[in-house]
């Protein structure tokens, strides 16, 4: 549910990092923080006041301007994964424009993935989002660690239902910014469906991408496993 | 409750700067030697300000605020020429200073907001499953209430339908019975008018023979004393009288057995007990025969005014039809016992026929037309109607898909208006 404000002229995107607990979604949101250029960038704001655990939820800013001059600020939301949370996370995923599900590829988390996912589907049900439609992207993190889940198990999983999968380690900066180029490609054809964003304001799916993922040239790139 | 839960929502640099934050860290600015600062909005709005404005000074740095990687403002120190590298180094500082600022109140107001918004939508999800609670016992509370009602109703209806179903046996049984006893009575009948004929051939032939002793009797010589003691003896017995009354009296005898005859006869007519459903009905001739039924609940002086039409046979049990008849005339005859006259007429239209039952009764009050129908609905007194003849005449007539109206002037006569399909296929 885009917020589009003709009459200034400006798009906010709501993109939401969903899944269990200690997934690894702040860390996520932190090394894309650290490998993206500050220009296109707001600060990081991480509520994390307790435990080092994200009690309520981080949050990352971008900002472009169209060539149209349509100012389009998108806003990456964590969701804090705790169960207990659950109010916090129906908040956040409010009109949500894109959704990035972090799984823990450890074994022993695979009952916790599969709960998260169902609350998940649940909650943007409450929102009145459809899964179906939305876009919606998994990445199975913390791919460094012993006794994780085969790969040719999760595509194996995954692959029927078309969504699409990443491997990464968010800990190492692996398969971070691979994750989230592709959630804004397909945030981008669902939202261009509707506002046009070539026809009207210029602006290809390339250029959008292309923008919001423009490393920083003072960061060392962080190259993983 | 329409509240939206969004959280993250777009906040411009004069919500999250407070006065108490960027006013101290100003006025120590133009403490340390600029000459005034300002932050202005990405409109151009100037939000605070301290120290000269811009106009007339020799230097001004103009440092962009960017919130959320957006410009969203500016910042501009000015002062005089020479004192350039103040200014500049002072921006620099406040620009610092600025964006802690700015990301610290950001922090707490969006923990605020996610923390109100949070509890606001909790407080309003308890607020819907109570409504929803709510609403659901008032579901039950009505279907409880309604459940009552319910019962009540179909309590009612067999109520109805067992009185019903006890008033068409009564009806039934008092046919059969009726037919029964006129069957025994046919039989005496026979023999009493038999006998009767018989006595009347008798009789004549004695009259004559009595008739021929007398007049030969009294011409041929009897002596004075026998013709006397004879017509005085005829004179005692009043045989002038009895000879002239004796065929009066098997006349009448005669035509009273007659009169049994055929009021046993209607009787059996009228039971129908004899007919088989299905049969042909003469309407005109079944009201006839209701009418002779009714003969002894006829008020003396009623003036009964047949207006018949020839009509076509409908189908049907004749005793279902009779017994309509029967329920119509004899309230007819109930309501007005002096000077009743009760207009019958018949007529045959199209597809249906009609029968008008008219009467110069006292009408039916306006408050109870609609409900003489009803079952059980009488205004006659405790044990002396049942209150079911209306209503088995208009069930009656409904089966065999016809109609039964009533017009009624409250002290000018009321109408029964009956219309029955020729073709009418009788349901029971």
């Amino acid at each position: 549910m885009v917020e589009y404000d003709e009459l200034e002229n400006r798009m906010i995107l709501k993109l939401v990092y969903y899944g269990p607990a200690m997934s690894g979604k702040t860390t996520n949101l932190l090394q894309l923080h650290d490998i993206l250029d500050q220009d296109n960038r707001g600060e990081l704001t991480v509520l994390d006041t307790k435990n080092d655990r994200t009690l309520f939820f981080d949050l990352l800013p971008f900002f472009l301007i169209a060539p149209s001059g349509l100012k389009i600020k998108l806003k990456v939301f964590t969701v804090p994964g705790q169960v207990q949370h659950d109010a916090t996370r129906k908040a956040v995923l409010q009109r949500a424009d894109g959704v990035a599900f972090i799984a823990d590829s450890q074994l022993t988390e695979e009952t916790n993935n599969f709960e998260s996912f169902k609350n998940l589907e649940q909650n943007l049900d409450f929102v009145g989002l459809d899964i179906e439609k939305i876009p919606l992207v998994v990445q199975f993190n913390k791919r460094d660690l012993q006794n994780i889940i085969p790969e040719t198990d999760v595509t194996d999983a995954w692959e029927p239902t078309g969504i699409p999968v990443f491997m990464s380690s968010a800990l190492l900066g692996k398969g971070v910014l691979d994750t989230f180029r592709r959630l804004l490609e397909l945030t981008y054809e669902h939202v261009d469906r509707r506002y046009m964003l070539w026809d009207k304001h210029g602006l290809d799916k390339s250029k959008f991408v292309h923008q919001l993922t423009m490393r920083s040239d003072n960061e060392p790139l962080h190259e993983g496993i | 409750m329409t509240t939206d839960h969004i959280i993250g929502e777009e906040k411009s640099l004069k919500e999250i700067i407070k006065d108490i934050d960027i006013v101290p860290l100003f006025q120590d600015a133009v403490s340390a030697g600029v000459s005034g600062v300002i932050l202005k909005d990405s409109s151009g709005e100037v939000l605070f300000q301290h120290g000269n404005s811009p106009e007339g000074t020799d230097h001004s740095a103009d440092i962009p605020v960017k919130f959320e990687g957006e410009v969203a403002g500016n910042l501009v120190i000015t002062g005089d020429r020479s004192s350039k590298y103040l200014v500049d180094s002072i921006g620099t500082i406040i620009h610092d200073a600025l964006k802690l600022i700015l990301k610290s109140r950001f922090k707490s107001l969006l923990a605020s907001d996610t923390h109100e918004t949070v509890i606001q939508q909790s407080y309003d999800e308890l607020l819907e499953t109570n409504n929803k609670l709510k609403l659901s016992e008032m579901k039950y509370r009505d279907l409880a209430g309604s459940l009552e009602k319910k019962v009540q109703e179909r309590t009612d209806e067999l109520k109805k339908a067992h009185a019903k179903l006890l008033q068409q046996e009564k009806i039934a049984s008092v046919g059969q019975l009726a037919a029964g006893v006129a069957h025994e009575i046919n039989n005496p009948l026979g023999f009493i008018a038999s006998n009767i004929n018989s006595l009347k051939q008798y009789v004549s032939k004695i009259k004559d023979m009595l008739l021929f002793y007398r007049s030969a009797f009294e011409e041929q010589g009897l002596t004075a004393g026998d013709r006397e003691l004879s017509q005085e003896k005829w004179k005692k017995n009043n045989l002038d009288f009895i000879l002239s009354d004796v065929d009066e009296l098997v006349r009448e005898s005669l035509t009273g057995a007659d009169r049994v005859r055929k009021i046993v006869s209607d009787l059996k007519g009228f039971s129908h007990i004899d007919d088989v459903a299905g049969a042909d009905i003469h309407v005109n001739d079944e009201i006839d025969r209701t009418l002779n039924i009714l003969t002894h609940e006829t008020p003396e002086d009623a003036e009964i005014i047949k207006e018949y039409n020839e009509l076509p046979v409908i189908e049907g049990n004749a005793a279902q039809i009779c017994q309509v008849f029967f329920n119509i005339i004899l309230n007819a005859f109930q309501a007005k016992q002096l000077n009743l006259k009760l207009r019958i007429r018949t007529r045959h239209s199209g597809d249906h026929i009609r029968i008008d039952f008219s009467d110069n009764g006292p009408g039916i009050p306006d408050n109870i037309t609609n409900r003489i129908f009803e079952p059980f609905f009488t205004t006659k007194e405790v044990g002396e109607g049942t209150g079911m003849g209306l209503n088995v005449a208009y069930d009656t007539v409904v089966s065999y898909g016809g109609t039964i109206d009533v017009y009624s002037v409250q002290g000018n006569g009321t109408t029964f208006s009956l219309v029955l399909p020729v073709k009418a296929g009788m349901n029971s």
